[in-house]
């Protein structure tokens, strides 16, 4: 049977790449620090020191060591150490790349929580690592007893004797495997475990722990930030499809609902009709009974001839009824001068609620324009009939 | 499961990074602009429909109304004397020869009804008429109101015969309508 493709999720994010590097190759030192509170942030002046006493102390010079420290906030002394890089080989710095973090195998306890007094011997072909607490988070000494190759396990102990003959401690764990990382839970520490022995390294003292060329890890911290960015604009991507995929079932329900409305629509739309056309019959029906388009007696109301006094000059060569009350007429005039006296006398007429004059033109000394007048409701009487 | 999808991510090549991110961005785009576009349409449809609706609860609240103003505006005609289309076009000729119109053609009737109404309206043209008769078709028309009524009223000077001289020609347009009145609504 075929294994599914999403097993990789079940099976969790993957292991750090740590490299726990030899720790004979390191030379360890303990030593102070001062943190000036106006001064630059505590890690970087941390590290700046660090870079001093190195420089001072090395045989070699800064550029030619593989070096890191540990430092935890409060202490008055970190942990240094350094190895000079031609002990490594080109193969061996080449494997690095690519890796979460490269550090002395010592290193990996550091992030111990453990009683004052207390010595971590860790056992590796080389030799015999002791880290020792007296009091706060910091070591107070590392120490290294080296195994010649193919000892018995009665030379492992009498090194062992040998390795904390001289220093006092209330409590001594041996370690019995070298510390392997955990998987990882986050961005915030780093697990070491051996046994129940376990070593929680936050993040920010871990960068510190790294010995590789300090540019390098840089450029990868840029790197991984950079990622982080992108991973994060990803999942902003998939946040917005869900609230996008949202959208779409509300707009899906609204078609529904929308559906039942047209339905609803299309239901009434014929009923409605029907009321619309009773509606326009019941206006037309009452129109005819109770009020009649007089359009005559509103030609003769405003015809220029038939005022007093009469303006023959002006003549209506277009009538036409709008509604009930309106007349709309063309008309031209030789004698522009005539059209605003018209309209007043058209103005003062009793049966007119408003004269409009609209569109004058001249052409050929002869003058057109639109008159649009609304006459008062039931102020026209109806022409008598011939006898 | 996030984590591993994220160090999955993290473990990737920067351009496969970048290829994934920038494909969730136009996907992004795509859909969110065939939403709204879709989107924008729904809102269009949806306002529409809501008017419409309105409008027809209106209708449907003055169904009543609508039905007594059409009894009570019919209450001024005697069903016997109202005029159907035929009636009506008959009429309206024989008033318009009374009148001494010849140059005149009607259009045949548009017809609204109910069940128990309809209204005929016909458009009667005449051209080349004086003033007098046109006054005189319209006087004998106002006669038989309110069972014939006019609607619209449109009056022309006669181009072609003020060219030749004659002043007093016209051409008018009417639109003449009628009630008929079902007799068992009475």
């Amino acid at each position: 049977m075929c294994a599914s493709p999403f097993n990789f999720l079940r099976a969790g994010p993957p292991p750090l790449r740590v490299l726990l590097l030899p720790d004979a190759l390191f030379f360890v030192r303990s030593v102070p620090v001062v943190i000036e509170p106006a001064a630059a942030e505590d890690a970087a002046q941390v590290a700046s020191q660090v870079e001093l006493v190195l420089d001072a102390s090395s045989p070699f010079a800064l550029a030619q060591l593989y070096y890191g420290h540990f430092w935890a906030q409060g202490s008055d002394h970190a942990v240094v150490f350094a190895a000079y890089r031609r002990r490594f080989t080109a193969e061996q710095t080449a494997a690095w790349t690519g890796a979460d973090l490269v550090l002395p195998a010592f290193a990996a306890i550091l992030g111990a929580g453990v009683e004052p007094a207390t010595t971590v011997v860790l056992s590796s072909p080389e030799g015999l690592t002791a880290v020792r607490w007296d009091e706060g988070p910091v070591p107070s000494d590392v120490w290294f007893q080296p195994v010649p190759p193919g000892a018995t396990d009665e030379e492992r102990a009498r090194a062992r004797g040998d390795l904390l003959r001289h220093r006092e401690s209330r409590n001594i764990i041996d370690l019995a495997a070298p510390p392997t990382a955990e998987p990882r839970r986050g961005d915030g520490e780093i697990v070491f475990r051996s046994g129940d022995f376990l070593s929680r390294l936050p993040a920010e003292l871990a960068r510190g722990l790294d010995v590789r060329d300090k540019e390098e890890l840089a450029a990868l911290r840029r790197a991984r930030a950079r990622d982080v960015v992108l991973w994060r604009i990803g999942i902003g991507c998939v946040a917005f499809f869900g609230l996008l995929a949202l959208g779409e079932l509300a707009l899906a329900g609204g078609g529904l609902w929308q559906q039942a409305r047209r339905v609803k629509f299309n239901a009434q739309a014929p009923v409605v009709a029907g009321i619309m056309t009773r509606q326009e019959v019941a206006d037309r029906i009452n129109d005819l009974s109770t009020r009649r388009l007089l359009p005559i007696e509103m030609l003769q109301a405003v015809h220029p001839q038939l005022l007093n006094p009469p303006r023959p000059s002006i003549l209506f060569t277009r009538a036409s009824t709008t509604g009930l009350y309106t007349l709309t007429a063309d008309a031209e005039t030789p004698n522009a001068g005539e059209i605003k006296t018209y309209q007043n006398e058209l103005e003062s007429l009793p049966v007119c609620a408003n004269v409009v004059i609209k569109n004058q033109q001249t052409r050929d000394n002869v003058a057109t324009f639109t008159l649009v007048v609304t006459f008062k409701p039931e102020a026209l009487k109806p022409l008598a009939p011939a006898p | 499961m996030i984590r591993t999808l994220r160090a999955l991510f993290l473990s990737r090549l920067l351009r496969e990074k970048i290829l994934l991110v920038a494909l969730a961005l136009v996907m992004a785009a795509l859909w969110l602009s065939n939403l709204a576009g879709r989107f924008g349409v729904f809102l269009a449809e949806e306002r529409h429909t809501t008017v419409s609706l309105t409008d027809q609860a209106q209708w449907l609240a003055n169904r009543d109304a609508v039905e007594k103003l059409t009894q009570q505006s019919a209450r001024a005609f005697k069903p016997e004397q109202t005029l159907d289309s035929t009636r009506l076009l008959a009429a309206v000729q024989s008033i318009a020869t009374n009148a001494g119109l010849h140059n005149f053609n009607t259009a045949p009737p548009e017809d609204v009804s109910t069940a128990q109404f309809s209204v005929h309206t016909l458009q009667f043209t005449v051209n080349k008429v004086d003033y007098p008769s046109l006054v005189a078709f319209y006087l004998a028309l106002q006669q038989k109101a309110p069972y014939i009524g006019v609607e619209q009223f449109i009056v022309q000077a006669d181009k072609a015969m003020a060219e030749k001289g004659v002043s007093d020609s016209l051409n008018a347009t009417m639109k003449i309508s009628s009630v008929e009145i079902a007799r068992k609504a009475r």
